[in-house]
């Protein structure tokens, strides 16, 4: 069908991944009638599961649960939307030197494992996961609030700005002393001040990295080493876990939700254009040619898609198009998804034991780590990079034929930006990942039945992450809070009256949080009963 | 002296001097002890070969403060500062250059040659850090507030910093939020294409510091610097008769002011009783009894090796011990029999090679530099920051010869393969090789060269770990941070015992300013005592 319909919204949401399905629940939940517009054929965006080999379900893109909000599962009532969190216990790091590293979820297993390395670092991890957690309590507020922004004329602005110094000034000074070094120190600096054990370091720090084109000694980078502490903190393992059935498990329980709660969800419908009248959104017009109007329209896909390809950018304030051209997403990581007849054995640990439920880790050395950023800096993949493992299969057998399994591979760095052409390089960039997992683990070649490997590339082409970018745009200082994704418009409005952003773009940004979608969805209720939603 | 000294200053580097022209302006009495025996710590004039002078580490002034060479008359203390028309040269292997002026439109013209785009943007940029640094500049003379305690004159400070910062067009309120945390690269990439303008602009906020353009908080250093002097370029102000001139006007004026300079004695402890720094030991046993001892050493060695660790919390000591004061930054000073002939530049050379020189084409080149000192290895291809004082000030050599001062990055405290001693020569080769590639002439024209490594600034100029600002001035190491959050106020633990040096907000550089807002709280203490 084509031209006019005559179905109208409230409001309709630009892209089906998890922050626009939440979006849209919050909305529906309030009343409003919600439209929801997929461009592919599956629901879910980067939190997505897909049989790409006949019998092999993969989390292609996102692949564990990391920080769902515990308020979004409880809200939604996730679980009864068939939501099931199965453990992902630990973090297995092989060596070259025969050895490894292998830290759990049991506090006391974790130390002793340590102390095997060193005895000051065993002493050392009690105190820093105290302070971690005492971090996290100040940082885990922020998230689900409205970025204040400080050169803000009015007092409500000011006012957040002085409960956020308020907060921060009510720290110990312990506290704060700890809290200024997280957000600006890097991984390394920080962790250089607790341990001394190389490669624990360098796999805390890999959790730093992921998903930005920094190093783990770049500053920056320490604050992100807090997640892994947040989640502890609403208790259980719930922060990492597999979802059953696979990432895109979350995004249909959340679906489902929305469904319930009245949303209407439609795929394969890709936007051509947002539709605006005299500076105001007025709905969508899809590639089919059919026009959808709605009384708001709430965008998910990231800012460059939303303004630059979806809007002629005459309809938008100068300064405004030239953040968000200069906007950072440099996508660095890549993803390599085998299919296996069986199980890797790690030469440091033989065995299928329990090692391979949690996740893998290949960050052998600070050095190694820093050395895979520096390859990336000039345009090449790393040669040896940063892997992080998983074989949900272990824990979750429906996503493999019997006996059969499936790994994924998360891969830093991979530069969107490569010298050269990604479409001619990604079987030797997929080459290399399965060289360096067989350093540690011979027998996996003789395991692969099937490959798939994405690149940046792939990931701008087929998920519509621009540049690759997994959360959306660089999660770096100058790109957060009220900064995220342009100055004077981090509060999910934008210049365009009736139009918001409800992504990963927007604050508190990426991972499979759904606090973007909340935070926006809160805004734009309270916009709508200040009447500041007018058509 | 008659009578005890007021205050102890420890150190008689150019903040050691300013503090103790400060206090003694204010009627205390200052005794300065430098364990040299030439004041000016690391701003001096020495002899590097028979004939040839030269501003053996910091070669140009950060600069001063405006008001600290007024407020003790340096001008009558015979200081002359020398501006150079070109503020800095970059050059390019292929013999190509772009000359930064004083003037900015002079500098756009240039520019034109380069990019017609970056010569319309250099004029926005100039002006936008130039309101932001003025605007920011009352943040160099603040003492950090103290979050918890904020005394009623520093809300004031605050609220009216407050309502200069919405004073601002709202375009650089937001561009002073962002440039802080930025990587220096990408914030020159945001307004400039030419490879010669952004790397010279980027090395701004690298400089000294133990990271790369592609580090992220290198653009607080730009921010620091535009507040210092509201300018695109960079400083160039150059002193006639070298550093050292000016940290001898400096100690002049403390003299004339009532205080008094003792240099060849070393400090080997402070002096504490029951908590409370009562003087110091100096290494040949002499006690010299003081109201209040100020060191201008940096915070490490003040806190970890002139105080016994038992008169500190193990806390504070252990955070000390994490401050980061890892120099990367080297020195190579020539004596040369003529001026090099540089690639590409004609006739006008002296003019244009007058102020800095830039060697560091491109960001990566920068960024490839670090890598090195990542590693524990120095730069194969450094960057280089040249003077040639002579150019402007014929006084430091025989005639027609001249000196040229090399800073060089990056040059890390720890080699991982041997040591300093064994190397130094090694990478005094590596810079002059990597000049001789613009200025082919140059190994002919040295007459004597003298490398300092590192190990040397730690060791013959006092600088922990080699670091020329006293510690890294990271986004966690500056203003309420400086050197520790909660510790950013001049004093320590122990009362009666302050820190003076680049070590405290606002940090390194030749500036004067920690040593000027440190002699106001002591002066202020002192007087609350009596």
């Amino acid at each position: 069908m084509s031209g006019q319909s005559n179905s109208s919204y409230d409001a309709v949401v630009i892209g089906g991944g998890h922050n626009g399905l939440v979006t849209a629940a919050y909305l529906a939940r309030a009343g409003k009638k919600v439209l929801v517009l997929e461009r592919r054929h599956v629901l879910g965006g980067a939190a997505v599961t897909e049989e790409v080999f006949p019998g092999f379900q993969f989390s292609v893109c996102s692949y564990v649960v990391s920080l769902l909000r515990p308020e979004i599962i409880r809200e939604l009532d996730l679980p009864r939307h068939g939501l099931e969190i199965l453990p992902l216990d630990g973090t297995f790091t092989p060596m070259p030197n025969g050895d490894y590293l292998w830290r759990v979820n049991d506090h006391y297993k974790t130390r002793r494992e340590i102390a095997r390395h060193s005895r000051l670092d065993a002493e050392a991890y009690d105190e820093y996961g105290k302070a971690m957690v005492e971090m996290g309590r100040f940082v885990k507020p922020i998230l689900s609030m409205t970025p204040a922004d400080p050169t803000s004329r009015d007092w409500k602005g000011f006012l957040d700005l002085l409960r956020l110094g308020k907060r921060f000034r009510d720290l110990s000074p312990g506290d704060r002393y700890n809290q200024v070094q997280l957000m600006s120190m890097s991984a390394i600096d920080f962790l250089d001040q607790w341990f001394e054990t190389d490669v624990l370091k360098a796999t805390m720090s890999a959790s730093g990295i992921i998903g930005t084109f920094l190093g783990v000694r770049s500053p920056g980078t320490a604050y992100v080493l807090l997640h892994h502490y947040m989640g502890e903190i609403d208790g259980a393992f719930r922060s990492w876990g597999f979802a059953r059935g696979g990432t895109g498990a979350i995004s249909n329980a959340i679906a489902d939700a929305a469904r319930e709660a009245g949303v209407e969800i439609r795929t394969k419908s890709p936007i051509a254009k947002i539709l605006t009248k005299n500076g105001k959104a007025t709905g969508v017009a899809l590639a089919s040619g059919e026009e959808i109007s709605a009384r708001v329209v709430c965008s998910s896909v990231d800012p460059r898609l939303t303004f630059l390809k979806m809007m002629d950018s005459k309809e938008l304030p100068g300064d405004f198009v030239e953040d968000i051209e200069r906007y950072k997403f440099r996508g660095s990581s890549g993803k390599v998804n085998l299919a296996l007849d069986g199980l890797p054995e790690f030469k440091s640990l033989p065995g299928t034991g329990a090692h391979l439920r949690g996740a893998i880790s290949i960050s052998p050395s600070v050095d190694y780590m820093e050395r895979a950023y520096d390859d990336a800096k000039y345009g090449h993949f790393s040669r040896r990079p940063y892997i992080d493992m998983v074989i949900p299969s272990l824990t979750d057998p429906s996503v493999a034929p019997p006996g059969k399994h499936v790994m994924s591979c998360f891969v830093q760095y991979a530069p969107y930006n490569l010298k050269g052409n990604w479409d001619e390089q990604r079987e030797a960039f997929g080459d290399t990942v399965v060289d360096t997992i067989s350093e540690h683990a011979p027998n996996l070649k003789s395991l692969i039945r099937h490959r798939q490997v994405l690149t940046p590339l792939d990931l701008e082409r087929d998920f519509g992450l621009s540049e690759g970018n997994i959360f959306q745009g660089e999660l770096t200082l100058e790109q957060l809070f009220f900064l995220r994704p342009a100055p004077g418009w981090a509060q999910y409005a934008t210049p365009v009256r009736n139009l918001y952003m409800c992504g990963s773009a927007t604050h508190p940004g990426g991972g499979i949080m759904g606090a973007p979608g909340r935070n926006a969805a809160r805004k734009l209720l309270a916009d709508w009963k200040k009447g500041k939603v007018r058509a | 002296m008659n009578g005890t000294p007021d205050v102890l200053i420890i150190g008689g580097g150019h903040n050691g001097l300013v503090a103790a022209g400060y206090l003694a302006k204010s009627g205390l009495k200052p005794l300065v002890l430098e364990r040299r025996n030439v004041v000016g710590g690391a701003a001096v004039t020495e002899e590097i070969h028979p004939g040839f002078r030269c501003s053996t580490l910091a070669h140009s002034a950060g600069p001063l403060l405006p008001r600290i060479a007024a407020d003790l008359d340096l001008a009558e203390h015979g200081l002359k500062t020398l501006r150079p028309e070109v503020r800095v040269l970059a050059l390019s292997p292929e013999g190509k250059h772009l000359p930064l002026y004083d003037d900015p439109s002079r500098t756009s013209t240039a520019l034109g040659r380069h990019s017609e785009k970056d010569a319309r943007k250099y004029g926005e940029f100039h002006e936008s850090l130039g309101r932001i640094g003025k605007m920011a500049a009352p943040l160099l003379s603040m003492t950090p507030p103290d979050l918890d305690r904020t005394e009623a004159g520093e809300v004031w400070q605050l609220l009216k910093l407050g309502k200069d910062f919405r004073g601002l067009p709202r375009r650089d309120a937001y561009r002073l939020l962002r440039w802080g945390p930025m990587a220096v690269a990408d914030l020159v990439a945001e307004w400039f294409e030419t490879d010669l303008l952004r790397s010279v602009i980027a090395a701004r906020g690298v400089y000294g510091m133990f990271g790369g353009p592609w580090s992220a908080g290198t653009g607080a250093n730009l921010l620091i610097q535009a507040a210092l002097e509201p300018h695109s370029a960079g400083p160039a102000a150059f002193v006639a008769g070298g550093m050292g001139a000016l940290t001898s006007a400096l100690a002049d004026a403390a003299r004339e002011f009532g205080a008094e300079i003792r240099t060849g004695v070393e400090v080997s402890r402070i002096d504490i009783r029951d908590g409370r720094a009562v003087g110091v030991v100096l290494a040949s046993g002499e006690r010299i009894p003081a109201r209040a001892v100020a060191s201008n050493a940096d915070p490490r060695r003040t806190l970890l090796n002139l105080v016994e660790p038992t008169e500190l919390d193990p806390d504070f000591s252990n955070r000390m011990r994490n401050y980061r004061s890892s120099g990367a930054v080297g020195k190579v000073n020539l004596a040369l029999s003529k001026l090099p002939k540089f690639r590409g530049l004609d006739g006008n050379a002296p003019q244009l090679l007058a102020g800095r020189i830039h060697v560091g084409p491109e960001i990566d080149y920068l960024e490839r530099a670090f890598d090195a000192a990542k590693y524990g290895e120095f730069s194969p291809n450094p960057w280089c920051d040249v003077t040639i004082p002579t150019l402007l000030d014929t006084s430091l050599a025989p005639s027609g010869a001249h000196v040229m001062s090399i800073t060089a990055q990056y040059a890390p405290e720890r080699l991982r393969e041997g040591d300093w001693k064994s190397r130094r020569n090694a990478f005094g080769d590596a810079v002059v090789e990597t000049l001789a590639a613009y200025a082919p002439d140059l190994e002919s024209a040295i007459v004597a060269r003298q490398v300092l490594t590192p190990q040397d600034l730690e060791e013959t100029y006092g600088l922990t770990g080699g670091h020329i600002f006293h510690g890294e001035q990271a986004l966690d190491q500056i203003f309420t941070m400086r050197p520790l959050l909660g510790w950013a106020r001049y004093r320590t633990p122990i009362a009666g015992l302050y820190l003076c040096g680049a070590g405290t907000h606002p940090g390194g550089r030749v500036t004067g300013g920690p040593g000027a807002n440190a002699a106001r709280e002591i002066a202020a203490d002192l007087r609350r005592k009596t």
